[in-house]
């Protein structure tokens, strides 16, 4: 197992935690609303080929927030402020659920972010039968419920979840939760624009998506794929929202075959 | 002492079991419209418009009303309309709106037009109270939490300016922008309609009100806990230039009547099934109070104030789940007799010195009967005590201050 360090570094006048492992190209990992998990099994097993690095998004973990990041856009400016400093330009990147609506915002500003773009169960554009599920107005709890199809195939479940939160993970938990609201209050977890600006991009694109995912629907996926042109599209079966927690092994190798 | 009345027009005409079956048992921002009928709430807004029309009738002071969102604990929820009919068919009782849930409006210039509106019908009788809303006001409205504050102060000072300063002129704010504020009506009162603002004691608006000599209506809150908030106030007014008094603090009591004591108490169970809803089954934290709606100042007079009112049993995890007996015997609630409700206001005015008290005469099942009955009673035997209290106790309200009147804008 590659060995992950967590470094911080300055960027845009804040701090940037940032875990990072393996060798190989760099891969950019963007998490989702929830919060940075760290480098989970699914991200060990990149580490074997690829150089991660895993960032947590201002606002979020130890990250400071500039005061000016206030919507996805913001957020998407100062990423690709990040990658001009860090020479982390024209690199493979995966983009988890709202990870994904940025790596994706990120796709419609630049050509020069991304060399390959991996989209897992992304945000970012509204389903036209289902809805986006409102993570604001239930509970944590509530929302892992939602978020696993089958928790019994999850390999990290205890690790994860099997011990109540310390006060200090909640604490944690609910500073993520306000970056969340921060930036996804209205329009809800969307940008009615995007797929419209998604159309001037050209590096290869994969959307992966787990067939069961209660979170953002799986008509999505085909949505992307309609913006992006040239995308291919794979749907794991029986599986939740993360389909890197819950089926880590099958994502990976979809993972590798793209990347 | 300033007397006013207040009931949350509750809508009670549902089970327990509708709300078990809401999404998250919830009785307010989910619990689904299809539980209302509209004929009975014909039935009901007309009814409490009866009874505040009697309470002017039978002396109170003013008449103050309140404003919540998807829920049937609170009826009013576009509590201006009732103001204004309220404005056109009384004389001379104060109209109190407590309040406006400033940060929800995306064009306070409308609410500025509106409160202009009543104040003229009224002939100069409104009290604009401004208020946060719980975090269900922010759901029901997509108001972002996290800026519940910012755009709270923001609007409330685009709205004061509107009345106070002559148009045309142009507003780029953070949370507002507009070209041209220059609404053609404005309010009667000079410089503009007096300010109260109704809380549980959030510091930082304590701080806030004390700055603008703004009066503070303390909601239920802890009598003790509510010696500390006073202070806090207090600190603040004085850095500002002036000692407060009970005309700038009020305190909102149930307190019901009836001709005895167990009459009284038989009544005063229809309380029970108010704000909390039929079935008192507590509200989400998500709903409530959602993540970024409260502050996270680490000043430690907030915190240890913070900590106090997240402890008070009678509040949190409470009042859904205390014993009606419990309640009555904290005080809390003044329910009985009139020489009984009398004695026992003796007690809590003393303490707390408010200079305005709101009575939260009836609420939740209680019916239209015994609400008029007890209003009638608190006419020919409770209100006059009060006032004598009052006078005894020197509890001064803002229109009796000298000099400057608690309410209007100070900075």
């Amino acid at each position: 197992m590659a060995n992950f360090t967590e470094e911080t570094i300055s960027v845009a006048g804040g701090n940037l935690q940032v875990y990072k492992g393996g060798s190989g190209d760099p891969l950019l990992v963007l998490h989702g609303a929830g919060g940075n998990a760290g480098p989970r099994r699914y991200a060990q097993a990149l580490a074997e080929k690829f150089t991660v690095y895993l960032p947590s998004h201002p606002g979020y973990g130890k990250s400071d927030r500039p005061g000016w990041v206030e919507t996805m856009q913001d957020l998407a400016c100062f990423y690709t402020w990040y990658q001009e400093q860090e020479g982390l330009e024209n690199v493979r990147a995966i983009g988890f659920s709202m990870g994904g609506w940025l790596a994706a915002e990120m796709l419609s500003m630049t050509g020069h972010a991304f060399s390959k773009v991996m989209l897992v169960g992304a945000a970012g554009i509204k389903p036209n039968d289902g809805e986006i599920t409102d993570i604001f107005i239930i509970n944590p709890g509530q929302i892992r419920d939602l978020a696993y199809h089958d928790p019994s195939q999850v390999p990290e479940w205890d690790e994860m979840f099997g011990s109540d939160p310390t006060p200090e993970q909640t604490d944690q938990a609910e500073s993520d939760r306000e970056m969340a609201i921060r930036l996804t209050w209205r329009p809800y977890m969307h940008n009615p624009r995007l797929p419209a600006k998604l159309s001037r991009v050209s590096v290869p694109t994969h959307i992966v998506w787990g067939e069961n995912d209660n979170l953002v629907p799986v008509e999505c996926a085909g949505l992307y794929q309609q913006a992006l042109s040239g995308s291919q599209v794979t749907v794991i079966p029986n599986c939740g929202h993360s389909p890197q927690i819950e089926k880590p092994d099958d994502f990976v190798q979809t993972a590798l075959a793209f990347l | 002492m300033f007397l006013m009345r207040f009931t949350e027009r509750a809508y009670v005409n549902y089970t327990e079991e509708d709300v078990r079956n809401s999404p998250n048992e919830a009785v307010r921002l989910t619990f689904s419209n299809s539980n209302f009928n509209p004929q009975e709430g014909h039935y009901l807004y007309n009814m409490y418009l009866d009874e505040y029309e009697y309470s002017e009738e039978v002396g109170f002071d003013g008449l103050m009303l309140n404003e919540h969102h998807n829920t049937p604990t609170c009826l009013g929820a576009t509590m201006n309309l009732e103001a204004a009919i309220l404005a056109r068919n009384t004389k001379n009782s104060k109209i109190v709106l407590l309040g406006n849930p400033l940060p929800i409006f995306d064009n306070p210039i409308r609410l500025a037009e509106e409160l202009a509106e009543i104040d003229m019908i009224s002939g100069g009788r409104l009290v604009s109270g401004f208020v946060r809303g719980t975090g269900v006001e922010s759901l029901a409205t997509n108001t972002n939490p996290l800026h519940n504050r910012a755009r709270f102060e923001e609007a409330h000072d685009l709205v004061i300016k509107t009345w106070t300063t002559p148009g045309p002129f142009r507003w780029e704010g953070d949370h507002y922008h507009f070209r041209v504020v220059n609404p053609f009506q404005t309010p009667i009162q000079k410089p503009h309609p007096p300010v109260w603002i109704p809380g549980t004691g959030s510091p930082e608006t304590l701080v806030w009100c004390a700055e603008r000599n703004y009066p503070y209506i303390f909601l239920e809150t802890d009598p003790q806990g509510t010696q500390d908030m006073k202070s806090i106030y207090a600190e603040t007014a004085r850095e500002h230039g002036y000692e407060p008094g009970p005309e700038n603090f009020g305190y909102l009591v149930r307190i019901h009547v009836q001709d005895t004591d167990e009459k009284a108490y038989d009544v005063g169970k229809g309380y029970m099934v108010g704000n909390i809803g039929v079935g008192r089954i507590p509200l989400p934290r998500d709903y409530a109070s959602p993540v970024g709606y409260g502050s996270r100042s680490d000043d430690p007079r907030f915190l240890r104030l913070r900590e106090q009112i997240r402890s008070d049993p009678f509040r949190v995890g409470g009042l859904d789940g205390a014993q009606y007996d419990s309640i009555l015997d904290s005080k809390r609630w003044i329910i009985g007799s009139p020489d009984t409700v009398i004695s026992q206001l003796r007690e809590v005015l003393s303490f707390m010195r408010p200079g305005i008290l709101a009575v939260w005469t009836n609420d939740g099942s209680i019916s239209h009967e015994d609400t008029m009955r007890c209003l009638e009673l608190m006419g020919q035997e409770v209100l006059p005590a009060l006032r004598e209290i009052g006078e005894e106790l020197e509890l001064t309200d803002p229109f009796q201050k000298e000099g400057v009147q608690p309410g209007l804008t100070r900075m």
